[in-house]
């Protein structure tokens, strides 16, 4: 076979993007992630130099890419861990805070970390343990554990923007099991960008248009230690499931993941998805008797209604 | 000697000198969520590996909660 070579400047290529019929040297690729990531910041209106950003981190591959990447385009970052207490006798989550923790000590950064098991008396699959829909896979009360947190930390400790990893597998998985359920509710509030408003943080998601192959290879080649190991809860979790359909699919159909994402965000901006229905949605929003946090539920939020049948246990 | 490809901490022989794309497709990986790499080196699919070399498969996929 044929080596193939970068078609910036004919140097053995590190990597090929199908989807961008794009082959790309090691340097150009790295140049071309950032490149990329202020486009995107940019065509979305995510946030300026002069605002405070908190970048939510997990001690993997696209969390720590991406505060690499806001670091060195110059943007004012500071990096928000979760200890989520998963797997004590791997020390998963110990290990990804460690990650974290030398990314942020390397470039000198700001990090604020959250134990959850100190800030709410138990660990994530503790808690998923009370929960009806978290007794067989913790996902859902991560997730639910995760947003609270992160809005509250955004908000509380004055930062203008959360920012999220999320990446193109991410968001295309998404979609596709909105898309699979029609969930509707859903769908309208997938975007890359989310403004702030009634005690809601705004929310970016820079990477959103990267594979994870594609953040992958920029941890790789820009030489970020993250954790490689999988959360042991994410084995044959539906998302994983969706991301493995859809790459079948980008085998045969290069661009397909991007395609379905891009034809959907073309579809809000069309008005399919009317932002007003979700400005009627927020009228109901008020804030949770317990922790303050916006709720359209009328009396505690989901979290704390999970950590009063938690204490009850 | 066969090619050494280490995934995680699972360890897979391949024989014969074979493309990176022919690696995965016989180990069943998707090349749209792994990446090969040798010596720190990220290959393409195209690059060849030969017998008695060891690799590093790293899987780019993960997830659960969004």
């Amino acid at each position: 076979m044929t080596t193939m070579i970068c078609n910036t400047c004919g140097q053995k290529a590190a990597i090929r993007m199908r989807q961008h019929r794009l082959a790309l040297c090691k340097d150009h690729y790295l140049e071309w992630i950032i490149d990329q990531t202020q486009r995107f910041i940019e065509k979305y209106d995510m946030f300026d130099r002069r605002e405070q950003v908190l970048v939510a981190v997990s001690g993997g591959k696209d969390s720590l890419a991406l505060w690499d990447v806001l670091w060195r385009l110059g943007y004012q970052t500071a990096g928000m861990y979760i200890h989520l207490g998963i797997a004590r006798e791997t020390e998963y989550s110990d290990l990804s805070e460690q990650y974290a923790r030398e990314f942020a000590a390397e470039r000198g950064l700001p990090l604020h970390i959250v134990n959850v098991e100190e800030e709410f008396g138990q660990t994530i699959p503790e808690l998923a343990q009370v929960s009806r829909r978290g007794r067989s896979k913790p996902c859902a009360v991560c997730g639910l554990v995760k947003r609270h947190t992160m809005n509250r930390a955004a908000r509380e400790l004055g930062f203008d923007v959360l920012a999220t990893a999320h990446n193109l597998d991410d968001e295309a998985a998404f979609l596709f099991g909105n898309v699979l359920g029609w969930n509707i509710r859903q769908l309208r509030r997938q975007a890359p960008y989310l403004p702030e408003k009634d005690g809601f943080a705004r929310k970016v998601k820079p990477f959103c248009r990267f594979t994870e192959r594609e953040t992958a290879a920029y941890a790789l080649l820009r030489g970020i230690d993250y954790i490689e190991d999988e959360c042991p809860y994410a084995v044959g979790s539906k998302q994983i499931e969706y991301k493995n359909l859809l790459n079948q699919l980008e085998e045969n159909q290069p661009g397909a993941k991007l395609r379905f994402m891009l034809g959907f965000l073309q579809a809000r901006e069309d008005g399919f998805f009317p932002l007003e229905e979700i400005a009627e949605e927020d009228l109901d929003l008020r804030p949770c008797p317990s922790c303050g946090q916006p709720t359209t539920t009328g009396g505690l939020c989901s979290l704390c209604r999970l950590l009063e049948n938690a204490r009850a246990e | 000697m066969p090619v050494i490809l280490i995934l995680r901490r699972q360890e897979f022989q391949l024989e014969g000198t074979l493309s990176v794309k022919d690696a995965l497709k016989q180990l069943n990986l998707s090349p749209e969520s792994h990446l090969v790499v040798r010596d720190g080196e990220l290959l393409t699919e195209n690059d060849s590996l030969r017998n008695g070399e060891t690799v590093k498969i790293i899987s780019a996929i993960s997830g659960g909660a969004s």
